[in-house]
């Protein structure tokens, strides 16, 4: 014990050393202040839904009482549906900047709407936030290379390596070095991460999983800086070798593998989707409405018998041609999503042997913020969707009235409780 | 041949002798040529696509059969957003905001589809393109090339002998400056290259395309100017290590850190409304404004007025144009500009966070460097936004056109009737269709990107004017005693 004691009064005397483990501490302070203020800042967004919602469904439901038809409500009313950020999404914010967390639908076509984007500023997109997995994928490893670059090469230099090597027990020395140095930066990264994380409310096991992955991705860079340091070279190739290692694989590797990505799994444009529905959508009023019956009750045999259709317009046609439109484009909707999801593992299967990549993937996974959270966000959205529109066509395909009190019958959306 | 020369001719000798450096070189040179190629071949296919994608939906507006305006309002079109030439060079927002827009009445519907929410995790990473490379590989690159150029020679004692053979301090670094600038340069070609290319294109614009060449140019000379002032100012036992890592910590924080820092500083000053609140917003303001469906709403009924006044008849039935077309031109005026308002609102509050950004420019020559690209190649929110207000007055001008046809050729009987032939009397002619205009993208002119580029050249150039300057005061004081 008072050997370590011994190699940390040295360690404390060394200020480039002291002055690394304040920045690292302060840089992962303030990336953990800013993930939570942004998540902050998305609950309140989120809690502020129910009031702008109650005044804007309150207007509609103001108007529509007079007609009490429920056609027209089901066309102007809007439905919030929302994506509670996860405890762990501050440290790992992941695609809920460009991605939507929350979208309004109404009982139409949801391809027409599930794709729409929220307002965001795409320059500050751009460069990536500023969060705790930044922190520990792109600058820990320039820490770690920063405290063990000269390890033995330091010595050597200073012409001291030959004779503490010589002393008894002199490869525990080496160990102890090592050991206290990997201890201090892990403390550096988790101490505050497991402080802000029991603010935040992550679960027990999620918190050990992140330490974990902490100390396993220093763990990979000292090892790297042990493989350079075992070719004896003078420090500052040490230094300028590793900080090309980290070039590559935290920079370069990731760049080129997302352009391969990108070109081996081609994705049917989006867009094709919303123009393919569109047209299935806007064709049922060129073509008999008996038409576009058939082919809704042939999938919704539950409403087939409701009154046949008059002259006049009636909204029951114009849901079930929505309907319809949709139906006729989920193939090409289950293809774009096949297409999302083999990119998303094709990146994923990278961090296998890549660490930044897989600690970048780790953890926006633990933090519920990758596409499989944004896939999961449009599931439920779907389901949502398919209530709002049994609710509304118990009405229209029955010929019930719409009044004032319906409004508050109507299914309301539920965010799962992530923890 | 002068002292200088000599020197760097030494210097560059040294670094042909290392093989580390040539090999650190040629990956780079390779790298650039990939980003290039790979960059070029994206943003050709997207290009095409973009194009093709525009034309299909321009041909199935036309192919349209006999519709009633109104539905032609709802049927809309989509519209793609064209890239430019030096998109190929630096795409910048291009991937973050969506390309395809849907145009449809009384709403205004966002760009969709961009790639960034179509790839993998690894798009946040960044994106592998000559700019990129240009931005955060070179300088890298000759920090490993260049941090010992003075600090080893002091290091070794060399640098006393040097002076004491007669050569002045100006020359000697005049001499390494000039061999790690040749360096940048041989970095910099490749990305030139794909340069001349683009450049052959057409719709190149010359002015943009020089004021990118130059403010590379200077941000790489910055860098050289930097890594030569810190490896001139060390003095510590260890020179050329302490340099080395002095510059990659200025490296990581001007490239890597401040560029994340800042936007989440800038985003959190200026908050920005979401859509829900604003479509919330806007559905109230129209309510105070005027509300078509209310029979009783003093704004419509004034306005049935003013339309009755203006024809001299009593009833709407007795106008000679349809009434429900002259209502849905006054309703899409109303929600337009309320959009108006709204957007202009909101990318006012994007504006003011990027000019917080901008500003950022002051601490790292990085963020200043790639406002300037972004803005010279079109790439920059400016860019899109001149893309977003195109398009809201294409969409905004259809639907009007529509409306009037609704008002002239659908007569208000024909439109109110329900019975069996009415459907088929309230259509217009297919051959209004194709009569329409289609979406063409003004780009901006030359002019135009060159001036947004040029707040960010001036921030480079000023970092490039200090760091000479102080490198000239350190060349003074070089080998002086402690």
């Amino acid at each position: 014990m008072s050997l370590l004691g011994h190699e940390l009064r040295l360690l404390v005397r060394q200020r480039l050393t002291m002055v690394a483990l304040a920045l690292l501490t302060c840089l992962t302070v303030a990336a953990l202040a800013a993930g939570m203020a942004e998540v902050a800042r998305q609950r309140a967004a989120i809690a502020a839904i129910p009031a702008a919602q109650a005044e804007d469904i309150g207007a509609v439901a103001a108007w529509i009482d007079a007609k009490k038809d429920a056609g027209s409500a089901a066309y102007y009313s809007f439905y919030p549906t929302w994506d509670a950020p996860a405890p762990l999404a501050f440290a790992a914010l992941g695609m809920r900047d460009v991605s939507p967390y929350i979208l309004r639908i109404r009982a139409l076509g949801l391809e027409a709407q599930i794709w729409d984007g929220d307002t965001f500023n795409p320059e500050l997109a751009l460069p990536g936030r500023f969060d705790f997995a930044f922190v520990l994928v792109f600058l820990a490893p320039l820490f770690v290379i920063a405290l063990f670059h000269d390890l033995r090469s330091g010595e050597r230099e200073a012409g001291r390596e030959r004779m503490l090597d010589a002393l008894p027990g002199g490869r525990g020395l080496w160990r102890r070095r090592a050991g206290l140095r990997l201890a201090l930066l892990c403390a550096a990264l988790a101490v505050p991460f497991t402080a802000a994380a029991a603010m935040e409310g992550v679960g027990l096991g999620t918190i050990l999983a992140v330490l974990v992955v902490i100390v396993a991705y220093l763990l990979f860079w000292v090892a790297v800086a042990a493989l350079v340091g075992r070719l004896r070279w003078s420090s500052v190739a040490n230094a300028a070798t590793l900080a090309a290692t980290w070039l590559v694989l935290v920079l370069i590797v990731p760049t080129l593998a997302n352009v391969a990505v990108n070109a081996a799994l081609p994705v049917h444009q989006g867009a094709e989707i919303a123009m393919a529905q569109r047209e299935a959508v806007n064709r049922a009023w060129d073509i008999p409405r008996e038409q576009t019956m058939r082919r809704f009750y042939a999938r919704h045999p539950e409403w087939a018998d409701s009154a046949p259709l008059g002259f006049a317009f009636h909204y029951k046609w114009y849901l079930a041609f929505h309907q319809n439109g949709d139906e006729s484009v989920a193939p090409r909707v289950r293809a774009y999503r096949a297409g999302l999801e083999d990119r998303d593992a094709a990146g994923r299967a990278l961090g296998w042997v890549l660490p930044s990549v897989g600690v970048q993937a780790l953890l926006t996974r633990l933090a519920r913020t990758d596409l499989a959270a944004q896939l999961a966000y449009q599931d439920r959205i779907r389901a949502f969707h398919r209530r709002l529109r049994a609710f509304y066509y118990g009405y229209l395909f029955r010929d019930r009235s719409f009044a004032k009190a319906d409004f508050a019958r109507a299914p309301r959306y539920e965010d799962v409780p992530s923890g | 041949m002068s002292a200088a020369t000599l020197i760097a001719r030494d210097e560059l000798r040294l670094l042909r002798r290392n093989r580390v450096a040539v090999i650190a070189t040629m990956l780079l040179v390779l790298l650039t040529l990939v980003a290039v190629a790979t960059s070029w071949a994206h943003q050709r296919g997207i290009a095409d696509l973009r194009d093709r994608q525009q034309h299909g939906a321009e041909t199935a507006f036309k192919a349209q059969p006999n519709r009633h305006p109104h539905r032609v309002v709802h049927y809309g079109t989509f519209i793609f957003r064209p890239l430019g030439p030096l998109a190929a060079f630096d795409p910048g927002v291009d991937a973050y905001t969506g390309s395809s827009m849907f145009l449809e009445g009384h709403r205004q519907n966002s760009a969709n589809f961009g790639d960034v929410r179509q790839s993998s995790l690894l798009v946040r990473f960044g994106q592998l393109t000559p700019a990129f490379v240009l931005q955060i590989v070179a300088p890298l690159l000759l920090i490993f090339l260049g941090y010992g150029a003075l600090a080893r020679e002091r290091e070794r004692g060399t640098l006393r002998l040097l002076m004491l053979q007669g050569v002045s301090r100006r020359s000697l670094v005049g001499g390494k400056l000039l061999a790690l600038g040749t360096v940048a340069l041989v970095a910099g070609l490749p990305a030139m290259i794909g340069f001349v290319a683009i450049a052959r294109q057409p719709g190149a614009l010359a002015l943009p395309m020089l004021i990118t060449a130059v403010g590379y140019f200077a941000y790489l000379a910055w860098w050289t100017v930097a890594i030569l002032l810190v490896s001139a100012t060390v003095r510590r036992s260890r020179d050329a290590l302490l340099a080395l890592l002095a510059l990659v910590a200025l490296w990581a924080v001007t490239t890597v850190l401040l560029p994340r820092v800042v936007p989440g500083v800038a985003s959190a000053a200026v908050p920005l409304r979401n859509r829900l609140q604003t479509d919330v917003a806007i559905a109230r303001d129209l309510r105070q404004m005027g509300d078509s469906h209310n029979p009783a709403d003093p704004h419509f009924a004034a306005f049935r007025q003013s339309v009755l006044d203006r024809y001299g008849v009593d009833r709407v039935e007795d106008l000679p144009v349809n009434y429900k077309g002259v209502v849905g031109l006054e309703g899409e005026r109303l929600t337009s500009s309320l959009f108006a308002r709204y957007t202009s609102e909101s990318y006012a509050a994007q504006e003011g966070q990027i000019a917080l950004v901008d500003a950022a420019g002051i601490l790292s020559p990085t963020i200043a460097v790639r406002a300037l690209s972004m803005a010279a190649a079109g790439t920059d929110f400016a860019g899109h936004r001149r893309f977003l207000d195109q398009a809201e007055a294409y969409r905004y001008a259809l639907v009007q056109r529509l409306n009037r046809m609704q008002a002239v050729h659908v007569s208000y009987a024909d439109d109110a009737a329900e019975d069996a032939g009415a459907d088929r009397r309230k259509r217009v002619s297919a051959t209004n269709w194709s009569a329409m205009p289609d979406f063409s993208f003004a780009r901006a002119s030359g002019s135009d990107l060159a001036r947004g580029a040029l707040p960010g050249l001036a921030i480079v150039l000023g970092w490039l004017t200090a760091a000479t300057l102080l490198l000239a005061l350190a060349t003074r004081r070089l080998g002086a005693r402690r």
